[in-house]
């Protein structure tokens, strides 16, 4: 089967009815990806804080929105949401800090499990915390993610 | 057992823990509280924006139409007078043009469906071709709009960076709009380019009333505008800044704004270059092919 690429950025959606490869790569931001077995459409997004607190746009930057939104577009597009299930990535601490408040990668993590938890959506699998960044693939026709654990040298620049 | 002596230290502990709980818990409150005043807030300027918006759609429309209407109308012999009715009509539409971009960029940004184009960019022309839409704008209020680019070695005229050629323009569009819209008559705009470390860095001053440090903490919240009054003489919705910093998250960057209530305002934008394929962005460490070839790959 052919395969169109994507690379999500930090603060975008992506859902498509096409077959796609998404490639994004992961520090404390999470991923949420969510899938129809029935229909065979996968949805990803990509976001960096917890929470929008009415400061700039309400964009997919803050995952409250970025999931909530990912959850509509996937079920305009015909997905059932009893059907879709959830995988979530991402979230590690590649910064240290003591101050709690700072723990962007766990609250992201939290944040994205209190969300799916209330849309009734089950967590078939995740790849969450840690010290390290990650690179994940997710094929929306199979629903499968392939993951890779970036090592901590690797420049905090290019991780979000 | 304990001694009364141990017990008291225990009790005076958890009172202790007890009251140190029931501190942060108000101190939590009272940020829950604030945060709830400021998505209130948000939702208000919503609703204003909305009642405003048919206003600032609407009344250029209006004014197009009858003036192009006039200029039908005019006899041959006073061609004359057609002239100035032409830049208003030029004028009403630049600015619907520039709102409406505006408007249709932070819809896509807040779906998540504004993604970078990169390409190889004639930073210098692009300024320039920018600069030079605003020339009427700025003629009216007898602004001097200048552009400086630091002399780059070796470079001369054109200086090419990797970026989204658009979205640059949308932010120095925002930038420049608001320097002449927050100027006094025939104040001076100046424009800056120059590189910094491999980043492209932008600055736009502007000599007039300038921002209080108050207001700094909240211009690039969207609907925001400082003067919200209705006699207020800048147009606009109060959606540039706000666009203007989700796109420079989305490139990467850094805006920062520097000013001096009644003497000038600079913001500063500072961008890294963009990778020109799209695909391969973001991988460009140890290259795309290698990524999901090795031991340490994982299936969900």
């Amino acid at each position: 089967m052919e395969f169109q690429t994507h690379f999500l950025y930090p603060s975008t959606l992506f859902v498509s009815k096409e077959p796609f490869i998404v490639n994004t790569i992961l520090g404390s931001c999470v991923a949420v990806c969510l899938y129809d077995p029935v229909m065979q459409i996968g949805g990803i997004n990509h976001y960096m804080l917890p929470l929008w607190n009415g400061e700039g746009l309400a964009s997919p930057k803050y995952g409250n929105i970025a999931i909530e939104r990912l959850l509509e577009k996937m079920v305009a597009m015909g997905c059932n949401r009893s059907r879709i299930i959830a995988k979530v990535f991402g979230g590690g601490e590649v910064i240290d800090t003591q101050i709690s408040q700072f723990h962007i990668g766990e609250r992201n993590i939290l944040i994205a499990r209190q969300i799916l938890k209330e849309q009734k959506i089950s967590i078939s699998g995740e790849s969450v915390g840690g010290k390290n960044g990650r690179k994940i693939q997710f094929n929306t026709y199979t629903g499968a993610v392939l993951q890779k654990i970036i090592a901590r040298q690797t420049p905090l620049s290019t991780q979000k | 057992m304990l001694t009364d002596e141990q017990l008291l230290r225990e009790l005076e502990n958890r009172f202790k823990a007890n009251k140190d709980s029931v501190l942060q818990l108000q101190k939590i409150t009272a940020e829950l509280q604030e945060l709830n005043k400021k998505l209130e807030e948000s939702e208000a300027l919503k609703t204003h924006f909305i009642s405003n918006i048919t206003n600032e759609i609407i009344n250029p429309f209006a004014a197009i139409l009858g003036l192009s209407r006039n200029i039908l109308d005019v006899k041959k012999e006073d061609w004359a007078r057609v002239m100035a009715m032409v830049q208003l009509i030029h004028s009403e539409a630049f600015n619907l043009d520039f709102q409406l971009k505006n408007i249709f960029a932070a819809a896509k940004l807040e779906a998540g469906e504004f993604l970078p184009e990169i390409m190889n960019v004639d930073v210098n022309q692009l300024i320039k071709s920018m600069l030079d839409t605003f020339r009427y704008e700025a003629e009216k209020k007898k602004i001097n709009l200048i552009y400086e680019l630091e002399p780059i070695p070796g470079i001369q005229k054109s200086f090419y960076f990797l970026t989204d050629p658009e979205k640059l323009r949308i932010i120095l569009s925002n930038l420049v709009s608001n320097a002449i819209n927050f100027s006094f008559e025939a104040g001076d705009v100046e424009v800056k380019a120059w590189l910094k470390e491999d980043n492209l860095c932008l600055s736009v001053t502007d000599y007039g009333q300038g921002v209080s440090d108050a207001n700094k903490k909240i211009i690039f919240d969207r609907f925001r505008r400082l003067d919200p009054g209705i006699n207020s003489l800048n147009r606009g919705h109060g959606l540039g800044l706000s666009v203007n910093k989700a796109i420079i998250d989305l490139l990467d960057g850094t805006i920062e704004l520097e000013s001096e209530p009644g003497k000038k305002t600079t913001f500063t934008v500072c961008l890294p270059p963009g990778t020109e394929n799209e695909h391969s962005s973001g991988f460009a460490l140890d290259g795309n092919e290698f990524m999901f070839d090795s031991d340490d790959e994982q299936v969900f």
